[in-house]
């Protein structure tokens, strides 16, 4: 929302509101807005833009002798540059370029080492000088609407005796003389808008900043007091040009009113009107339009006219029709921006009894144009509902002022005021006869109460706020922009009153006692409010267990040498489908994804991990270390799993995965296949508790680019924590995998829950005896099979004659051509009560060899 | 009559394996389409059982995807001992080829996360997690936004099909937070919570823009809670983050789930200063506010008895200018060179 500081000085002019922006400087005005009303975007400061501008004369005007489309002017500016070349008659030369200069008009002169308004707020603003434009002298320039950054008008020089108010003007007057030029335009965010019609209007904001400064502010008359009873009086008898109207949606459409305006003569605007429009971003189109945009910027309230006798020719009989309906599914309209678009049932419009002319609050049809032959017209004032609007915007893509303003939802009760008011104003100016009564939808009981009420307490207000504001201030702060307050008289103590609050009409957003608050809150000043920190109970606020368990996994593996990654939790669906995933059966499907890339949520982290091997290998190529691992932690969601205790949403995996790479060169240093590597960390992570077991098939998602045979399933006291391995061909030959490359991906909460908690036990005093022991077995005997039975008997002769011992694992050695291969463990045991004697530790090696022989065939050797 | 419209399924799908170079392709195989659209032919009672049967069947066909796929390429891979400690007839010393400890790295947007919330939990915040997929009521309806309101225009929200959402914020969780603690309450403690977390928005990539970011939403709930505690909580947080006293300044602002509502703004602290411009001076970090009563409400937390307020911060931009990082897509691009430096 841009406003004018020079319209809100008019307004003050005009109604006395009783606030003048221009008794600040705009830089207190911008502070005070950024601390009481809401974020400003930019402040266009164009005082000091026009004090070089001049309205000139043409006296002269002549072909340029060099060039076709030039003119060389002899131009008087009433002496008024002191800086310039002149002529003997103490005329100026400058050379024109537009088609419409002519001898004897009146237009405006930028004089050399002036810019050129409009490039004011380009990064370079072009400052004009005196040279030579194919052998002729041109000082400055001749400039039109647009250079002046009055409006977009480009096609000539201004004429300024096109404006009736400058019949009599002087050469020389200074432009800031005949325009209301020397504006501060400010644009405040509109989002801090959302919940305040009245902010969308010049009117509304000029009241909050009357009442931030602290002053007193006063509507307009004609905008506070409900006029409908006179006017209707007024026009009764005459009704040159009726209307038949029906609002026949009265839920979605809570007021709608017309009046139609009889023998208008209009062309464009003043000057003066289409500054006040383009200044805040509205083009100027014509008398008609621009009045109905002008007070729309004041008040808020969006306004739309038509052709009358265009209305009468699309309605099947003499008189125009004009009534609010929902659109037929499939009908079609022609937009004033010349788009056809096609209706749907949601969309209210506005038809005749044949034909939609409009679409409602949002824009107006084509072929009910106001334009240069239009004679009578109707004036459209509704109110439409604030959801419908959006939809109806939303749905077609029209993003309008009207839509920026209806979807806040403004106050029925407005209507009829700025109804009168324009037809009273556009009466004046555009010389038309009241046509017809006005016609309302709605009668609203004018005596009824219609207004919102809110009862509060001042300590109520006092306690959100943390403020010990008196009853009388905050009844000032708030009368200020025009509530009412009253003393509800309920008994309450003299140091806690209750308060009535009524909000004035165009305050649609207040409606409980918080909104007193801010209300308060705001006027007095947040920057006034005395802080103080909560008040805190001594008790340690709980850790969050998941979150501290997956900082130490990021220390473990970082102290690892690996590198913690981010992925985006939306993938490719290709990507998955490289793993050997099916997007459609495991994903969620994102239905506005920003791209392809974007598309699917992910059923487990390991594909995006995959994704990031190749660029790193790329980025370190030739380097000798070509050796890296990235991990990451993060949910995964599979399609379908639901949450287990809310069940309307899905189920959300904490997930750790992990990959470690190496190019052709770095893996040459690495004595074992990449899988035991990537196994190592999860030995770490789970303190050599888990337990791997043959990957037997790709079905689950998260198994689907492993390698059967070269991956295993990790489990953990019988419980599935996740997969490690390395991955299949397939899925490295697309994703373009080096050779050493392997990965696993775990379930973090499961991992979590199956810690290995420390079980302490006494330290002997007696020395350790070491020793290895190494057997053979058939090639199909898992590692994992002997070593279990190691660990059962040892625990066993523990038990027995409580022996501290250690088993680690040593060498795996399979002789070439043989179906045979030999384990080699490394035994520490102790004893609490004496030294071990090499004979003691071979009777227990003996017992232990004969249970591995009895079930494994292992040989001893 | 189902059991022989399975059994055609079967050798039709069969055959198509048999000739097609894709065996992924007998997934999307008309012949499974038409069994599911039989389902709706068939009577109420008849629909779970066969519905059951079909989908035992497309497992089945899945499995033979998986039988083709896997036996094209294991041929020619050589199994190893999954459960050994490490390969057959290494040499010497055959533990796992570590990396060098100085090239690991944790995530800077996690480091300053954890950084941020060792403030908080000294300050006497619980941390807890948000959610990537959530439903619109959390995201939307229980923080006071109606259905259609424009304010959600603010929120480009990334939707599934099944009308599920990524979070745009992580004020997703507080609904689902204060009631998790509004026991506390009962016994006198104020409820307080900081959510850091990841979120999304549907906009497009640029050097400042991502749409996946991290965000820290903090709730504190209790009695008499004022306007003046939320400054000074902030205050004191950026104080301890800044390691140096700064002004601050609240702009009104509007958000449906608080009121009033603001954007919270210190004083741009000196090493972050480029010059003394005015645009140099405040540096706005946060929207918070005191929590709309209808969102204490829907929560079950009595309005009148408590007050609370909310804010939410973005932590990229805050690891952005204390590291001088030029680009946010460096954050999730698993770029080891970014990384490493970290």
């Amino acid at each position: 929302m841009k406003i004018s500081l020079k319209s809100i000085k008019s307004l003050n002019y005009i109604y006395e509101t009783g606030f003048d922006p221009y008794d600040y400087t705009p830089e207190e005005i911008v502070e005070k807005i950024g601390l009481q009303l809401g974020n400003v975007e930019s402040v266009e400061d164009r005082r000091g833009w026009y004090q070089d501008a001049v309205a000139v004369k043409v006296i002269e005007c002549v072909k340029h002798p060099n060039a076709d489309k030039l003119s060389l002017c002899k131009i008087d500016d009433g002496g008024a540059n002191q800086n310039v070349q002149r002529d003997e008659s103490g005329l100026v030369q400058v050379v024109c370029g537009a088609p419409n200069v002519s001898q004897g008009m009146f237009t405006v002169w930028l004089p050399p080492q002036s810019i050129v308004p409009s490039s004011r707020t380009d990064e370079q603003p072009f400052e004009l000088d005196a040279r030579e434009l194919r052998g002729e002298m041109s000082n400055g320039m001749l400039a039109s609407p647009k250079e002046l950054a009055l409006s977009d008008e480009h096609v000539g020089i201004i004429v300024l005796e096109d404006d009736g108010r400058y019949q009599d003007m002087q050469p020389g007057t200074p432009l800031t003389k005949l325009l209301n030029v020397d504006d501060v335009i400010i644009e405040l965010e509109n989002k801090m808008f959302t919940h305040r019609p009245d902010c969308f209007g010049e009117l509304g904001v000029a009241r909050e900043l009357s009442g931030i400064f602290g002053q007193q502010f006063t509507s307009p008359d004609w905008y506070k007091t409900a006029t409908i009873d006179n006017r209707a009086l007024a026009t009764k008898n005459e009704t040159l040009l009726p209307i038949d109207t029906v609002n026949n949606v009265q839920e979605k459409v809570p007021r709608f009113m017309l009046q139609s305006i009889a023998n208008v003569e209009f062309g464009k605007s003043s000057y003066q009107t289409q500054l006040n429009l383009a200044k805040v971003d509205i083009k100027p189109i014509n008398e008609i339009v621009d009045w109905t945009n002008y007070f729309m910027h004041m008040t808020g309230q969006p306004l739309h006219a038509y052709d009358y006798d265009k209305v009468v020719s699309l309605s099947s009989g003499e008189r125009a029709v004009v009534t609010t309906r929902m659109a037929e599914e499939g009908e079609t309209l022609k937009l004033l921006n010349g788009k056809e678009i096609e209706l749907s049932a949601d969309d209210i419009v506005i038809a005749t009894d044949t034909k939609v002319i409009g679409l409602a609050g949002v824009m107006g049809g084509s072929e009910t144009e106001v334009d240069e032959n239009t004679k009578n017209i109707i004036i459209e004032c509704g109110t439409f509902d604030m959801y419908a609007i959006r939809r109806t915007s939303m749905r077609h893509g029209l993003f309008t002022e009207a839509v920026t303003r209806f979807n806040k939802g403004q106050s029925p009760l407005q209507n009829d005021r700025v109804l009168s008011k324009i037809t009273d104003w556009l009466w004046g100016f555009a010389k038309g006869t009241l046509a017809s009564p006005m016609y309302d939808s709605t009668n609203f009981d004018l005596q009824a109460d219609n207004l919102n009420h809110v009862i509060v307490k001042l300590n109520f207000i006092n306690s959100r706020l943390g403020t010990v504001l008196e009853f009388a201030e905050v009844k000032k702060l708030l009368e200020s922009v025009e509530f009412i307050v009253s003393y509800h008289h309920d008994g309450s103590p003299e140091d806690d009153p209750t308060m009535i609050v009524t909000a004035p009409f165009w305050r649609m957003d207040i409606s409980i006692a918080e909104d007193i608050v801010e209300e308060v809150g705001r006027l007095h000043g947040y920057q006034n409010i005395p802080v103080s920190l909560p008040k805190r109970v001594m008790k340690p606020a709980p850790y969050n267990p998941i979150r501290k368990y997956k900082n130490d996994i990021r220390t473990v593996l970082s102290k690892q040498g690996a590198n913690e990654v981010l992925t985006y939790s939306f993938v490719h669906g290709k990507l998955l489908e490289n793993v050997g995933i099916d997007p459609e059966e495991y994903s969620y499907h994102l239905r506005n994804a920003l791209s392809p890339e974007l598309q699917f949520y992910r059923p487990s982290l390991l594909p995006s991990l995959l994704a990031k091997i190749t660029p790193n290998i790329r980025a370190y190529e030739g380097q000798s270390n070509n050796d890296f691992a990235l991990f990451e932690l993060g949910k995964a969601h599979v399609k379908g799993h639901q949450d287990e205790t809310e069940k309307a949403v899905p189920a959300e995996y904490q997930r750790l995965s992990y990959v470690r790479a190496a190019d052709q060169k770095s893996s040459k240093n690495f004595k074992n296949a990449a899988y035991y590597e990537v196994k190592s960390v999860i030995d770490v992570l789970t303190d050599g508790k888990a337990a791997y077991l043959e990957l037997d098939t790709n079905k689950h998602p998260i198994t689907a680019p492993f390698q059967i045979g070269r991956s295993a399933i990790v489990e953990v006291d019988g419980v599935v924590l996740g997969v490690v391995g390395e991955f299949r061909s397939e899925v490295s030959k697309t994703l373009k995998l080096p050779t050493c490359c392997a990965g696993f991906e775990l379930d973090v909460e499961l991992l979590m829950k199956h810690r290995k908690s420390p079980v302490y036990r006494k330290l002997s005093s007696f020395p350790s005896t070491f020793q290895d022991i190494t057997f053979e077995v058939g090639s199909d005997i898992s590692w994992s099979a002997l070593y279990a039975i190691l660990r059962a008997e040892f625990e066993v002769v523990d038990a027995e004659d409580n022996l501290l011992y250690d088993i680690t694992p040593g060498e795996i050695f399979v002789p070439e051509d043989s179906d045979k291969k030999r384990i080699t463990f490394h035994i520490e045991l102790a004893s609490y009560e004496k030294t071990l004697q090499s004979s003691d530790v071979n009777t227990i090696l003996e017992t232990i060899s004969k249970v591995a022989h009895e079930r494994l065939e292992a040989v001893r050797i | 009559m189902l059991d022989k419209k399975i059994e055609e399924a079967r050798v039709a799908i069969r055959a198509q394996l048999d000739t097609t170079d894709n065996p992924r392709e007998i997934l999307k195989s008309p012949a499974i389409k038409d069994l599911y659209a039989q389902l709706s032919e068939l009577p109420n009672e008849e629909k779970a059982e066969a519905g059951k049967r079909i989908n035992d069947f497309k497992n089945e066909v899945i499995s033979w995807v998986h039988e083709a796929t896997s036996s094209e390429s294991e041929s020619s891979v050589e199994s190893i001992d999954i459960t050994a400690p490490w390969s057959a007839n290494v040499p010497g010393d055959q533990t796992a080829n570590p990396l060098p400890p100085s090239q690991g790295s944790t995530h800077p947007l996690h480091q300053e996360i954890e950084h941020i919330c060792d403030i908080y939990r000294r300050m006497g915040f619980v941390v807890e997690e948000s959610r990537e997929i959530d439903d619109d009521y959390h995201m939307f309806t229980s923080l006071n936004f109606p259905e259609d309101h424009p304010a959600r225009d603010d929120y480009d929200t990334f939707m599934t099909d099944e009308g599920l959402v990524a979070p745009a914020h992580t004020s997703t969780m507080q609904n689902r937070v204060l009631k998790k603690f509004a026991a506390n309450l009962e016994n006198n403690e104020p409820i307080a919570v900081i959510v850091p977390d990841r979120v999304f928005r549907n906009e497009d990539l640029d050097a400042t823009h991502e749409h996946t970011f991290y965000q820290v939403e903090g709730v504190f709930v209790g009695k008499d809670v004022t306007v003046g505690n939320l400054i000074a909580t902030l205050s004191a947080f950026m104080t301890e983050y800044f390691g140096e006293e700064l002004k601050t300044k609240l702009q009104p602002f509007y958000f449906p789930f608080t009121e009033p509502s603001f954007e919270f703004a210190i004083e741009r602290p000196e090493i972050l200063k480029k010059d003394d411009s005015e645009e140099q001076k405040w540096l706005e970090l946060l929207g918070c506010g005191m929590i709309h009563p209808n969102v204490l409400r829907e929560a079950g937390i009595d309005p009148e008895v408590y007050s609370g307020f909310a804010w939410g911060n973005g932590i990229e931009r805050m690891v952005m200018m204390k590291h001088g990082i030029e680009d946010v897509r460096h954050f999730e691009s698993a770029n080891l060179q970014f990384l490493r430096q970290f």
